[in-house]
């Protein structure tokens, strides 16, 4: 019976070699990702500066991105929110911080880990790291099991707990919406470089506190800034190595 | 020796037989198998990434070699046949021209009983004017 | 001519009564045990039409009732190797009576362990896709290939020692389902040299399973030790885990038996005997699981690292100290005292502890997974886990299935091995006694 049903299985493809129908296979014409390593600045004073209560970095993400506003805490799906001072930084945390830091927010998204844990763990590969730095996510291979949700230190993935569709506030047309049951994250706006646009959170703030850019280059924006002042980052003794940087 | 009882067992045959072969009689009489599904074409365009004969066997293979190549290795030009170059998107190249997916896609697709979970998360450009919000 | 060595014995025939008839008892238990299915099968499909939202689980406890299933069903898979296959391997007489009722429970239970997982996934028409684009670097995907390895040996081991019994009822004749039994006994006719065989065989996958089933349990608690989550990334999850496993997997074959002994009136074959001994083995199980329980807690509590002391007060003074406490108490304080006094030591006495130890071993697994979750090295407000009536329903359907398929199957087999309680009677004793005379001081 095992093999009768070998035979059965090997009818398309031996039908396909024999008809010499060949699929056609798309060109290699890669766009220019080789050498670069992105990453991102956070100036968090430039971003304190704004008015109170500003999200314009949030709205722009999830408005490209199509990310639906379920508004409970339960089934939320974010992939770019603020958390308070402490919880951001647990470890510079101690009982005499300036009072200009406490209780402030401080924006946070995935930190495209150059150690992701999350990519260990998922068992299908859905979630992989380009070379140009980048943890993507596959939408048409991710199963669901939240593991790469319990890999993930920072609680930056969420899951789709429900069809994502109805909640949807203004659809974006250039971007395909998720179904119920995969994991969702920033994705750094990939599709966004690939036009060469910078990432929407980074066009959208108004007090240019977020800043993108090409760590390989020496010139870049980014190395100069990361020269400069003196760089936070979440959890680095968890040895993920983020390519966020924070800068008060 | 049995006798067998003609009057029960062969109109219980006949109809066994009618219910069996009921798609064959009831599609052939109604004349929906010799319909063919009616796509709307886009009225501007002349021609497809690939030749029709092509396209119509292998969109499906085309579809998903373009989908691992942009997703997965962030390939995103597609050079056809035809030495053209197109960029590898459901939505900015093929919906580009055939914008309702209800009057193209579906028609063969339903017809053909083939379902696919493409328009689960991909939006076509007459879905926001349909009120899809 | 069918040799004489496999002939049924009239002092065997009892265990015959529950396969060849069944009373008003066994269709009422099916048709709740179907109707409790069906209840679930139902939850199941309200969760996959909406959504695991539907679920008490949350963006930061992503984790909860399904996770805990699997973790727990797993766990009692161990019993039926350790019952039968260690006992076998030791040369244990008194396994005689429950090596098949431990391998099946073996067997059925690792299908809702896997099940488990697979309702738990978000999308589980793409479910394999684990297999098809398999990524070994995941432990899930280790939980994958043992548990898989893990079932087949275990059939294996099942199928064996039912061979002879198959045979038997091939040779009485049951009229329905004799082409049944004419298969799957594969000519056994009980010559020297098959019986050779076949115990050759049963001893070679007995000793194999064994390394499989420590490997299994390992395996499931990597998924969480592998993680850098706060008391979850402990060296200690692998041993824990199987201790754990051991402990619940004897507890759930002690509540099987007392059942099948009183429905199926089988005094004579599960005496005290049989629940004294693992009873005694429950007790050494307790002390074991007690030491690792200890030795994790003990040695977070001194480390007092902060990500790890959070979920520890959560753990023992906070929003979890009920689930806890209740815990140590089922698996620890009640069982106990119960096994530890040979008075107590009886079918009651083991049938209570069994319980009250598989109740808290289920609440040990959702305190592992859980409170973990709440906080991750972050503190988030707002994080509770109230499972939803989807997750009891679904827990109860797994629980009611798996009794449906041990019932159905004692409705073709007999549950109690003929030809082992048959070779008990006759050429152990022998060998037993030769066994002894071989440790006694003089000459062979």
């Amino acid at each position: 019976m095992a093999g009768l049903t070998f035979l059965g299985l090997m009818v398309k493809p031996g039908w396909e070699v024999v008809s010499q129908i060949k699929p056609l296979e798309p060109s290699p014409a890669p766009e220019g990702f080789s050498g670069k390593k992105w990453a991102m600045a956070v100036d968090l004073k430039k971003c304190w500066e704004a008015k109170e209560g500003c999200k314009d970095c949030i709205l722009a993400c999830h408005l490209v991105h199509n990310v639906p506003s379920i508004g409970s805490l339960k089934e939320e799906v974010k992939w770019i929110w603020t958390i308070e001072y402490g919880k951001a930084f647990p470890e510079h945390l101690h009982d005499f911080n300036r009072d200009e830091y406490r209780g402030r927010p401080v924006i946070v998204f995935c930190n495209q880990c150059d150690d992701p844990p999350c990519v260990k763990y998922c068992p299908t590969r859905a979630t992989w790291k380009r070379e140009d730095g980048i943890v993507m996510m596959d939408f048409h291979r991710c199963i669901g099991c939240r593991y790469c949700m319990a890999g993930c230190p920072y609680g930056s993935r969420s899951f789709n707990w429900r069809d994502p569709r109805p909640f949807i506030q203004k659809v974006n047309l250039e971007f395909p919406t998720r179904t119920k049951g995969v994991v969702e994250k920033c994705n750094f706006c990939e599709e966004r470089l690939a036009k060469g646009l910078l990432p929407a959170c980074v066009e959208a703030c108004k007090e240019k506190a977020l800043i993108f850019g090409d760590l390989n280059d020496p010139n870049s924006e980014m190395r100069r800034i990361l020269m400069g002042r003196h760089i936070l980052q979440r959890q680095p003794e968890l040895g993920t190595k983020p390519k966020v940087y924070y800068m008060v | 020796m049995t006798f067998f009882d003609g009057r029960k067992i062969i109109p219980g045959l006949l109809f066994f037989v009618g219910l069996v072969t009921y798609p064959i009689w009831y599609n052939t009489l109604s004349g929906k198998a010799t319909s063919v599904p009616k796509l709307e074409i886009p009225k501007d365009k002349k021609e497809c990434i690939e030749p029709k004969n092509i396209i119509r066997v292998h969109h499906k293979e085309i579809l998903e070699d373009w989908r691992t190549s942009v997703v997965r290795n962030g390939m995103r030009v597609y050079q056809a046949s035809n030495q053209k170059k197109y960029t590898m998107s459901l939505n900015r190249t093929c919906m580009e021209c055939h914008k309702d997916k209800t009057k193209f896609c579906d028609r063969c697709h339903t017809y053909m009983g083939v379902t696919n979970k493409c328009w689960d998360c991909h939006l076509y450009p007459q879905e926001l004017e349909k009120g899809a919000k | 001519m069918r040799n004489k060595e496999h002939r049924l014995i009239d002092q065997e025939i009892p265990l015959l009564e529950h396969v060849r008839r069944s009373g008003k008892g066994f269709y009422l238990t099916i048709s709740i045990l179907i109707a409790l299915v069906l209840w679930g099968v139902y939850a199941y499909l309200t969760q996959y039409r909406i959504g695991l939202g539907v679920t008490g689980l949350s963006r930061q406890i992503f984790w909860g009732v399904y996770i805990t299933n699997f973790v727990f069903f797993i766990g009692i898979s161990h019993a039926g190797t350790f019952i039968s296959a260690i006992l076998r391997v030791v040369k244990a007489e008194w396994r005689r009576p429950i090596s098949r009722l431990s391998e099946l429970t073996t067997v059925f239970i690792l299908f809702f362990g896997v099940g488990s997982v697979l309702i738990d996934l978000g999308r589980p028409d793409r479910m394999l896709y684990a297999i098809r684009y398999a990524h070994f670097r995941s432990p899930l995907l280790w939980d994958v290939c043992s548990i898989a390895t893990y079932l087949t040996v275990s059939s294996i081991c099942l199928y064996l020692a039912l061979i002879p019994d198959i045979a038997i009822m091939r040779d009485i004749g049951m009229k329905k389902r004799q082409w049944l039994y004419e298969i799957l006994s594969l000519g056994f006719t009980g010559t020297e040299k098959q019986w050779h065989r076949l115990e050759k065989a049963i001893m070679f996958m007995s000793i194999i399973v064994i390394p499989i089933m420590i490997t299994v349990h390992t395996v499931v608690s990597y998924v969480f030790a592998m993680t850098i989550q706060p008391m979850w990334h402990s060296a200690i999850f692998g041993p824990y885990f199987v201790a754990g496993a051991l402990f619940s997997g004897i507890a759930t074959v002690i509540t099987i038996m007392t059942i099948l002994r009183k429905v199926y009136h089988l005094e004579e074959y599960l005496k005290p005997i049989h629940f004294y001994n693992l009873g005694t083995l429950l007790l050494a199980m307790t002390l074991l699981w007690l030491y690792f329980t200890l030795g994790e807690y003990v040695a977070t509590f001194y480390g007092n690292e902060p990500s790890q002391m959070a979920i520890f007060w959560s753990k023992l003074t906070g929003q979890y100290a009920p689930l806890f406490w209740l815990h140590f108490i089922l698996c620890f304080v009640i069982p106990f005292p119960i096994l530890a006094n040979p008075k107590t030591r009886t079918i009651k006495g083991t049938l209570i502890a069994s319980i009250s130890i598989n109740i808290g071993m289920w609440l040990e697994r959702f305190v592992i997974i859980v409170p973990t979750l709440t906080r991750q090295r972050i503190p988030v407000e707002g994080a509770i886990y109230i499972p939803t009536w989807v997750e009891w329903s679904i827990l109860i359907g797994c629980l009611s299935f798996f009794s449906l398929l041990y019932a159905l199957f004692t409705k073709f087999f007999p549950i109690i091995p003929i030809w082992e309680i048959h070779e008990g009677r006759g050429k152990s004793i022998d060998e037993v006694k030769r066994r002894l005379q071989s440790y006694l001081p003089g000459k062979e």
